[in-house]
Parts: structure tokens; sequence; C-alpha cells
């Protein structure tokens, strides 16, 4: 036993009563939120503006004592946090973001003509800010609650699945939805093309930086240039460096037939991945050199001591004790991918990004949300499985 | 048997080790001992070419350890570091039969060897075969350190500062351990310490040094009665040193026959050290102990004149061994 187990242990948190100040004030906001601006709008075809509509108006009295109480219901437990409150307030949360797509249907009901058939719903500024503060909420829970981040995904999954059902199953009226119908071919084509283009830019930037990082430990001159290097093209903005690839690539494609057979122009794939490599690789890079340099090295030099040889120290030592840092690295540079891979678009390269440039242009403000809102699932997707596999990764399993 | 020869290692100009010789024979226990920065640590690493010395000879059973490949000679000698190098990602049976594994060792061998091992440094294997690092109290951690050094069954052991971040508690622990364990292997150690009283506990063969050269070296009551330098002196606890020499020595050396007078009230068995029966005299308010064995029955006696006399034929003697 240490000796120090022995000390007595100094009494923290002599206050008695300390309400939980985050979820208290999130809480009241919402409220306010839900009174103060409109839960949803109306528009009777995608071009023309629509009306806003109260709460009161959207859900009737009912609905709008139901959320309000709900949301009372927090508040109160937010005063008196036990664990076993905290756990009831992750409850509340929860049935509220599963109640979400039904106040939507109530409201599409109530408010959309259906002689109309272009006729929309449009979720309001009441509803955005509600669901983002559920999940600040949700944020806050886990941190007291000590959830992994294996079982928040798993929570959120089971509610974006019962939104999906809902959103298929009776939100015909939704302009979301009726964009999404409107070009769902279209949708899928454009979100198997934005995973491939991220995950060729990760997977070449992933072996080319762990080149590039082995490489710079060798030779201490190549780190200078190349983190330079790294850094300078990480400040081009990036539809700057999609404009600076177009005319050497016009230029390559055509002046050499055979780069120009494979599929390289100034327009397009090449140049897109071509820019997305090169952002990839200074976090990848950087991640890389600083997981392995940071193994310690009482650790190498006990390897060395032991008779092991040096490639025997690299892959049965620097390299799996580095392999969690280096995934938080793979992690960095995949969700920055997926959302940098959404102005691809712009010099034709698909993807996502697609939806967002034709909904700006045609002010079609549900046709962006139909673009941005799966770059940003699939950018937490990335997020949390790549997070939990380094988690499972961590040197001597969970701490 | 290790020896080093006129050895220096010199990093830029500067010498971190200047001529040094010394001669660590099969069996013995050596301990480099010095204030941080005297390069005794250089020293130890030299010998397993962590670091190459620069100039005079260093020989391991007479040759040359250039000759050697450094991979195979690392192999062959078990190294022990005060943060113990564990590898975190490995469970502690892993940690501990890495060498043999190295050495492609038949699978159940190492597996036996393990188990053999864990045994002797008090490690239950059901415990602890299958806890990582982070999982171990410092104490453990460090037997974990010495079974991994051991597994291979090298004949020399380097060990740099290995119970330097213990507790006193846990420290004392394994340095009694340590001398059980040596009695048993007779492994040809160097240990590197700036702890006085844990070289003079273990070693048999004492260097001391300062500023990459050796001070003084020899068997600790040597030493103890007759440091050649104040530095020593001061190393070696100045007026402590007394005691210091007293702890080294056995009861049953000095008693003399029981006499014809009474046997005194106090008993101290045979195999005590003298400074146990110099604090024994000074709590019980005598000057004679009775000795006795395991047994409890009495074997001779000790009378404080005859040890301070002792003492100092003790000291005549010493120096003329010189």
């Amino acid at each position: 036993m240490p000796l120090t187990d022995a000390l007595p242990i100094a009494k923290l948190n002599q206050r008695t009563w300390h309400p939980n100040a985050v979820l208290l004030s999130l809480s009241l906001v919402m409220l306010a939120v839900i009174w103060l601006l409109n839960p949803v709008s109306v528009a009777p075809n995608r071009i023309v503006p629509g009306t806003s509509y109260h709460l009161l108006d959207a859900v009737g009295w009912f609905g709008a004592l139901l959320i309000s109480l709900l949301i009372s219901a927090l508040v109160a437990l937010a005063l008196l946090p036990t664990r076993a409150n905290y756990r009831a307030m992750l409850a509340l949360v929860i049935v509220m973001l599963l109640l979400m797509p039904f106040g939507l249907m109530v409201a599409s009901h109530w408010l959309v003509d259906p002689g109309l058939p272009q006729a929309r719903l449009s979720i309001g500024a009441a509803s955005w800010s509600l669901l983002f503060i559920l999940l600040l909420c949700l944020v806050e829970l886990r941190l007291r609650l000590g959830l992994s981040r294996l079982a928040t995904t798993l929570l959120l999954s089971c509610v974006g699945v019962v939104w999906w059902l809902s959103a298929s199953l009776w939100l015909q009226n939704m302009a979301l939805v009726q964009e999404f119908q409107a070009r769902e071919q279209q949708f899928w084509r454009a979100t198997l093309q934005h995973i491939q283009l991220v995950s060729m830019a990760v997977g070449v930037s992933v072996v080319a930086g762990l080149l590039l990082a082995m490489l710079m430990r060798r030779y201490a001159k190549l780190q200078k240039i190349a983190f330079s290097l790294l850094n300078f093209l990480q400040t081009i903005p990036s539809i700057a460096l999609f404009g600076l690839l177009l005319a050497p690539l016009a230029w390559v494609a055509a002046n050499i037939p055979f780069l120009a057979q494979l599929g390289v122009s100034g327009i397009g794939t090449t140049p897109a991945l071509i820019a997305l490599i090169a952002y990839s690789l200074l976090p990848m890079v950087r991640n890389t050199y600083i997981a392995l340099e940071e193994v310690s090295s009482d650790t190498l030099e006990a390897a060395k001591a032991m008779g092991m040889r040096s490639s025997q120290r690299f892959w049965q030592v620097r390299f799996p004790l580095a392999l969690p840092v280096l995934l938080e690295g793979v992690r960095v540079t995949t969700v920055q991918a997926v959302g940098l891979t959404a102005v691809a678009a712009l010099i034709g390269a698909g993807g996502l990004g697609t939806f967002i440039f034709q909904g700006l242009g045609q002010a079609a403000m549900d046709m962006v949300l139909l673009g941005a809102i799966p770059i940003l699932l699939l950018a937490l997707v990335v997020d949390a499985s790549l997070g939990a596999l380094a988690d499972a990764l961590r040197p001597g399993g969970h701490e | 048997m290790i020896e080093l020869s006129h050895v220096s290692k010199h990093f830029g100009e500067e010498a971190a080790v200047d001529d040094i010789s010394l001669r660590v024979a099969k069996g013995k226990f050596c301990a480099l001992v010095g204030t941080s920065g005297c390069g005794k640590s250089t020293t130890l690493r030299m010998i397993n070419r962590l670091i190459e010395h620069s100039a005079g000879d260093i020989l391991l059973d007479g040759q040359a350890i250039q000759s050697y490949d450094p991979v195979k000679l690392r192999r062959r000698i078990g190294y022990v570091i005060q943060s113990t190098g564990l590898f975190p990602h490995w469970t502690v049976a892993r940690n501990i039969g890495l060498v043999p594994r190295l050495l492609k060792w038949p699978r159940d061998e190492v597996t036996a060897r393990v188990e053999e091992l864990m045994g002797m440094l008090g490690l239950p294997i059901e415990e602890f075969a299958h806890k990582y690092p982070h999982q171990l109290s410092g104490g453990q951690a460090q037997r974990v350190g010495v079974a991994r050094a051991l597994a291979a069954n090298p004949d020399i052991l380097l060990m740099d500062e290995p119970f330097g971040a213990l507790d006193p508690i846990t420290r004392e622990k394994l340095q009694d351990e340590m001398v059980k364990l040596q009695a048993r292997l007779h492994k040809t150690v160097v240990f590197v310490t700036h702890d006085m009283d844990e070289a003079l506990k273990l070693a048999d063969h004492l260097v001391v040094m300062r500023n990459g050269r050796i001070v003084q070296q020899g068997s600790p009551l040597a030493l103890l009665q007759h440091p050649e330098d104040p530095f020593v002196d001061s190393l070696l606890g100045g007026l402590e040193r007394g005691l210091k020499q007293a702890a080294l020595t056995r009861v049953k050396d000095h008693m003399t026959s029981l006499g014809q007078s009474l046997p005194a009230q106090s008993r101290i068995p045979a195999d005590y050290s003298l400074r146990q029966a110099l604090s024994m005299m000074l709590r019980d308010h005598c000057d004679r102990l009775t000795v006795v064995d395991q047994q409890d029955m009495p074997i001779g006696e000790l009378s404080l004149r005859k040890i301070v006399k002792e003492a100092q034929l003790d000291k005549v003697s010493a120096r003329d061994a010189y």
C-alpha cells in the first residue's frame, strides 16, 4: 500500500445543496425558446418564403402544455442532482428527442392544407434551438453519468431510427422529406461518392503520413521542411486550392494522354482528391510523428537492453504504444475530410456538397439541409467509431 | 566475470567516465556508489553496450565486448532500471517472458519459466499473470522488472537504482529479498545506487565514484574501516561509520565462551548484528549480553569492552591488509 493511502482524505464538497447550473440554465432557455420563437413555418411551395406559426398554433394547448411540463420536470430535477435524478433527466431528454417528430406530425396535420400538394412544413428556429439544447443537455448528462462514447452513440442511433421511420411514414409534408423524395437516387449516389472521396483521401494520407513520419524520425532536417510545407498548405483556403489545381491539371490532362485516360482532369475527382490529401496530410503526419515520438524513452531503452532488434522495437513496442494517439490523428483527419469534401462539389467532384451548392443557388434552404445533415451525421459516426476504436486499443485495456 | 580496464567515455570534450578499472568476479555483487552525475550509470550502460565506451577494454569472461553482437550480448545480460521500463501494453506474464521468447525458447518452456520466476519473486500467478503494469504498485512492478531480467537465466545482472523510486518500507523489503535471491542464484551483479546503506547491505564489493573517476573500491568493511578520502568518509556517514560497520558484523564473531560469572539478563541470538547488540545494551542499561542459539540456549557472552577493543584490532588488521 502506498503510504499516501493512509493519509486522511480531505473533505471536499462541504456545501450540501448545489443544483446543476448547466442543466438548470439550459432547460430555462429551452422554456423561453419554445414560447418566444416559432417552431415551424409553412410555405405553399418550394420557392415562396413560408409563414411562421407559434407553438400554440402548431401543437395546440395540449401539446404546448405537455412540452412545457416535460421541460419543467427537467428544471426540477436539475435543482437536486443526485445520480438517480441524472438518470431521470437522461430519460426525459431522450423522450423529448423522440417526441419531436410527433410534434411536427401534429403541426403538419393542422397547418398544411391537404388541397395544396406543393405545400410544405419547414422546421423553425424554436425546433432547431430545442434540438441543439437537448443535445447539449445530453453532453452534460453523459459527463455526469460517466456514459461511454459507445452508449451515447447507441442512444442517439435509436433516436435517429425513430426519426427516420416517422419521417418516411408520416411526415410527407415536411420540406426536407419532400426534397429527399424528389431526388432519392441522386442522394444515395452522392452519399456514396462522398464516402468514397473521404476514404480514398484518408487512406492515402494514412499511408503517406506514416511513411513521412517515419522518414522524419530518421532525417531530422526533413522534419522542418515537411512541417513548414504542410503548415503552408493548410493555410490556403480550400476553394483557392481547388482553383489553383485547375490550371496545372487541365494542362496535364491535355498534354499527357495516358494520365487523361486515367481520369486526370482540371475538374472532377482528381483535383478534389489532391486537395483533400494535401489538407489531410498535416494532421495525419503531425499526429503520427507525435505519437511515435511520445512513447516513453525508458520503455524503449528497456526494449533495447533486453536485446530486441530495432525492427522488433518498432513493431512490438513503439508502434503499438503509439497506435491510440495515431488513431486519434486518423479521427481528426477523417472528420475534417468529411467536411472539406463538401467544398469539392464546387469543382464537380460530386458528393453531398452538391445539394448544398444547388440549394444555395436556388435559395432552397431545405435542399441545403439535405446535404448538410448527412455530412454532419457522417462526421459524428466517424468520430464516434474511430474514438471507440482508439479507446479499445489503449495499452493495457481500459483503465 | 566482468573486467573493466582503463575505460573512459567522452561525450564531446567532457569525460563522463575517466580511466576506471574494476573487476567483478563471477557470482559477486558489486555496487557503484556516488552522487548523481558521477558516471556510475554510464559505466553500467557501457557493459551492455547501450553506450559504447571511447577508450580502454571491457571484458566479459575474458573476451572484449565489442566482439559480441550487441543484441546477443544484451540477451545474456539481465537489466533492471528504476522506472522498470515494463511494456505497458503487455501483461505481466508476457513482459517476463520477453527475453526467452526473443531467444526462441519453445512456448511451454517460456510458460514454465515465467511461472517459476513469478513464484520466486512472490507474485501469485492467478493474481498477477494477466495484470497490466499500470495495475501494479511500485514494488510489484519492480519485482516484475527483476523477474524479466532473470528470465533467460543470464549470468550477469545490471541494476540501475532499481529500488530508488520505492517508499522506504517496500525498498527495504525488496533489498532483503535481493539478498536472499543472490544467495541462491549467485549472479554476477553490478548495482548502481546513490544510497550508501543499500550498497553496504547488498554488496560484496563497493566502488565509490566521483566526477567519472573511482575514488576508492574494496569490501564494505574495508571501506568503513579505512576511508581514504573525506568524500568517501562523508558518503559512509562520518560519525555513523562505526555503527554501520557494526551492522555488518555478526554477534557470533565477537562472543566469548560463557564465563564463571553470572550470565547477563539480556539475551541476543548469535546471528544478530553487533549494531543490534549495541542497541540492546543501550536499551537495557548493561554492558554484557548472553548470546543464544536458535533454540534460545546460551552459547556465549558478549561484552562491550571487548567489542570496542576488537574494533580497534580490526582497524589495525584492515590497514595491514592494504
